[in-house]
């Protein structure tokens, strides 16, 4: 972008010097910011479009993946043999309830500070891997007692269980 | 046109899917990084694809790979970000 704008402004400022030509050249800056959110002023991680959209995929995607919304849709899809159907409803909410997720995240960004808001995520990002992992550790080296085992406090009382399902998650 | 069918499928997923860890994975990633639409479209993209293959799949994905693994897989990534923002928050303090 600025490669290309660069020599046009060049040749009209060595032609003719008019302020009309300013206000155009800085014209697609300022949308540009705007389009990027309040963090931007900020010392937020200038991350790519491609890279956003790649991280939030996977990590929705092997969240979405065996939970009880997929549960819901299969028996849904069993029950009433038009699979055809029971997609478009369940993408359909699915959208939604993603838009919903995106505009309330949007929407604490600019009520909390955005030091605080992203140390409130890591923290609740990191408990619920630990308690998925714990769980999953759980289920895969015990699967008929993983019933009673949901909660990481009873798999920490239980030490032979626990330990293992522990050095799972973490490494 | 099934409506019925559709208004429920519809109505259960969504219902189901407010409040749920995905949602608040959502929220987490749309507040902490500064591309709105890139996480609209990759969070979209990701709940359309996994209800394909639950629709599609009928159960039979369920019996090729277990879910406690998917599971596993899913918190590996709650880790990396989760502690990718803790060390970003310790950078801007410090």
């Amino acid at each position: 972008m600025s490669a290309t704008s660069d020599p046009s402004s060049g040749s009209t400022a060595g032609s003719a010097p008019t302020p009309a030509s300013v206000p155009e050249a800085g014209a697609p800056e300022v949308s540009n910011a705007q389009l990027s959110g309040p963090e931007a002023s900020g010392a937020a991680l200038p991350a790519s479009f491609v890279s956003i959209l790649f991280t939030t995929f996977t990590t929705v995607f092997l969240a979405e993946l065996g939970d009880k919304t997929q549960l819901a849709a299969l028996l849904l899809s069993a029950q009433s043999g038009r699979p055809g159907v029971v997609f478009v409803g369940a993408a359909l909410a699915l959208i939604c309830s993603s838009l919903v997720g995106v505009l309330l995240g949007r929407w604490l960004a600019t009520v909390l500070p955005p030091q605080r808001l992203e140390l409130f995520a890591g923290v609740l990002m990191v408990a619920l891997g630990l308690w998925l992992g714990v769980q999953a550790a759980v289920q895969l080296l015990h699967a008929p007692t993983a019933a009673v085992l949901q909660t990481p406090v009873a798999a920490t009382l239980l030490p032979g269980s626990s330990v293992p399902g522990l050095i799972l998650s973490l490494g | 046109m099934q409506l019925p069918l559709l208004a429920s499928t519809f109505l259960t997923v969504f219902v189901a899917e407010l409040g749920d860890k995905t949602q608040l994975t959502i929220v987490t990633i749309s507040g902490t990084s500064n591309n709105t639409l890139a996480v609209f479209l990759g969070s979209a993209g990701a709940l359309v694809l996994a209800s394909l293959l639950g629709a599609l799949a009928g159960g039979s994905l369920s019996s090729l790979i277990p879910p406690a693994a998917l599971q596993l897989a899913a918190s590996l990534g709650f880790l990396v970000i989760g502690s990718r923002l803790l060390i970003r928050v310790r950078q801007e303090a410090s």
